[in-house]
């Protein structure tokens, strides 16, 4: 199977504390791995690392078969990674369609042709991935009117326009009521199953991780806890008291990961 | 009803602009478009095109420079040294339009060098950066010795065709709006504004942020670079103090705040606003010593009031006539108003005082 990402050793350091610690990650083409872990065990920071918007001390980053360890956000972009952000990030003042205008695939757009209008073939791609993520009713309305679970909606359609072979979720959940989680979930296996796109992604909700993904990685204290399929993943001694402490907690674990 | 409203407001805009256009070509063939008028006019226009130039780093891509006036004052003190036989360094008097062209160059460069330096710094930081880099270069060419005559001034030889430079100064602020009204519909004019709203999504979605904004930022000290020159022209004498002068900075910034900031039309709205009222209060025998407070006044006004300015005015009515509508379909079903929280807000609001009564 096609390695699509490949994190080989990655650390991470602000002066005196390690956020993130020799890990290893990777992530097959097609495949939706789920990274999780208690808060602060570098998860968000090990997204940032991995899109570059944070360098890294020590290690390598294979994308698509090309080392991106030194490379800027920008292209990283352009070889096929994209993300959304635990904190929303989308263009408030400007419409949803224009939202996803914005995130075309800068990588195939030259100097030159960026001084030409937006092409009808990318309105026309913009709309119908809003119309694939259920928003055509807010096509036109400015980002900032739109719930929370809306925006996260429009940040996944913004994280796709870009055509990505790898999106990487940072809690696309949070903040998201019932309905739309699962009208989230309903699209993200759609993209991943139809056109084989690959997701790693951030969740603090289990149910969520175990219905999506076939591989855990577990994270605590910046180090690799375990890995594996979720089943196991929640039955690991280790992985419980990092939850739950020594005692063990017991009972139903799945509310409380 | 929104789009019918924003058409009409639209075409009144267009038809004044028109009228207004028509108008500025037209005076010098009239007794009243004397040297003197052409004179302030063309110092108006340069005004505006400083303010169009500073709205695309300010108003666009969310930059604001304080220290745009440098450009000018470099822009200015480059065709100064060419065309003055006073710098020792240069003392053969070049033609207008080469020096014209060299200064703008040149002014091109240092501030592709200077972007490259604050570019990189964000809100406040790149703002004090440029304000230091503005009173460095002053000073520099205070002491440059033989190349700027030492600070004592420079004199252009006064060969000016007044309605023709007029017409010229017109022309090219004509182009200026039409450049800024064309590169805010391309994709490059688009990443500008993906970078104001949003500038690690902007990165991290493909936008090579550090390129475009040092390109938007040399473009526009290259624009402010140009009209330095030709007001040197116009003013045949130039020294450091009136060619780096801070209140060109305050007034590009004031004009486009006031008309709209990250807006075409707002910095044209403006600064012609703005020339008019200091106009107006100049004239007015009792404000001769109080006008520049009423003016600091309105900046102040402006930012706390109408931080969208007049253009922000303009949208807001076309807004307040949408926000009645909303309001009155919630009788015939709540969808239009769904997305709107102030709407909400109020309608919460309004119920409880009437539950209090």
């Amino acid at each position: 199977m096609t390695r699509v990402l490949e994190a080989t050793g990655i650390v991470r350091r602000f002066g005196g504390l390690t956020a993130v610690n020799n890990v290893d990650i990777h992530v097959d083409a097609g495949e939706m791995v789920g990274l999780i872990g208690p808060n602060g065990s570098g998860k968000t920071t090990l997204f940032d690392c991995l899109s570059r918007v944070q360098t890294i001390d020590e290690g390598t980053i294979v994308l698509n078969q090309t080392d991106i360890s030194r490379m800027k956000p920008h292209q990283v972009a352009h070889i096929g990674l994209s993300r959304t952000f635990q904190v929303l990030r989308v263009y408030r003042d400007l419409t949803v369609v224009e939202n996803m205008e914005l995130s075309v695939q800068w990588g195939d757009i030259s100097l030159l042709s960026s001084f030409r209008r937006p092409d009808k073939e990318t309105t026309k791609r913009a709309n119908h991935l809003i119309d694939f993520l259920l928003l055509s009713r807010l096509r036109n309305e400015r980002a900032s009117s739109l719930s929370g679970g809306q925006r996260r909606l429009l940040e996944l359609g913004m994280a796709l326009m870009s055509e990505p072979n790898i999106v990487l979720l940072d809690e696309a959940m949070s903040g998201v009521n019932p309905s739309l989680v699962e009208q989230i979930k309903e699209r993200i296996t759609i993209l991943n199953q139809e056109q084989g796109v690959s997701f790693l992604l951030v969740e603090h909700d289990i149910r969520f991780v175990k219905d999506l993904c076939e591989r855990v990685v577990v994270l605590n204290y910046g180090e690799k806890l375990a890995e594996g399929a979720p089943d196991a993943i929640m039955e690991n001694d280790a992985v419980i008291e990092a939850y739950f402490g020594d005692d063990g907690g017991g009972g139903e674990h799945d509310a409380d990961f | 009803m929104k789009s019918t409203t924003k058409r009409v407001l639209q075409g009144v805009g267009l038809g004044l602009g028109c009228l207004l256009l028509v108008g500025l070509l037209v005076l010098p063939l009239f007794e009243r478009g004397n040297d003197s008028t052409l004179f302030t006019l063309t110092l108006l226009l340069a005004s505006i095109g400083t303010a169009i130039s500073w709205n695309l780093t300010g108003g666009f891509t969310g930059y604001v420079d304080f220290g745009h006036a440098v450009w000018f004052g470099i822009g200015a003190y480059t065709t100064g040294v060419l065309m003055s036989n006073e710098s020792d360094w240069i003392p053969q008097q070049w033609p207008l339009v080469p020096a014209l062209i060299v200064s703008a160059i040149f002014t091109a460069l240092v501030a592709n060098l200077v972007g490259r330096l604050t570019m990189r710094l964000s809100g406040p930081y790149f703002s004090i950066a440029m304000l230091g880099f503005f009173v460095f270069f002053r000073e520099v060419v205070r002491v440059m010795g033989g190349l700027t005559n030492r600070g004592v001034g420079l004199t252009i030889e006064p060969v000016i065709n007044r309605p023709l430079w007029y017409y010229v100064t017109l022309i090219f602020v004509l182009v200026l709006v039409y450049l800024s009204w064309w590169l805010r519909r391309t994709r490059f004019g688009a990443s500008l504004i993906a970078i104001r709203e949003d500038e690690i999504g902007a990165e991290m979605r493909g936008i090579d942020t550090t390129r475009n904004k040092v390109m938007i930022f040399t473009l526009s000290g290259a624009i402010t670079g140009l009209l330095g020159a030709m007001w040197a022209y116009q003013n045949t004498f130039l020294d450091p103090d009136i060619a780096f002068v801070e209140v060109r900075t305050i007034d590009a910034v004031m004009g486009t705040m006031l008309g709209g900031l990250g807006t075409v039309a707002g910095p044209i709205i403006g600064m012609a606003f703005l020339f008019v009222l200091r106009e107006l209060l100049w004239t007015q025998e009792s404000l001769l010593q109080t006008h520049l407070i009423v003016q600091g006044l309105l900046l102040g006004a402006v930012v706390i009031y109408l931080p969208k300015g007049l253009m922000g005015l303009v949208r807001g009515e076309v807004k307040l006539l949408d926000r009645f509508r909303k309001r009155t379909s919630t009788f015939e079903g709540m969808e239009a108003a769904v997305l709107d929280d102030e709407v909400l807000d109020e309608a919460a609001g309004e119920l409880e005082t009437e539950v209090s009564r």
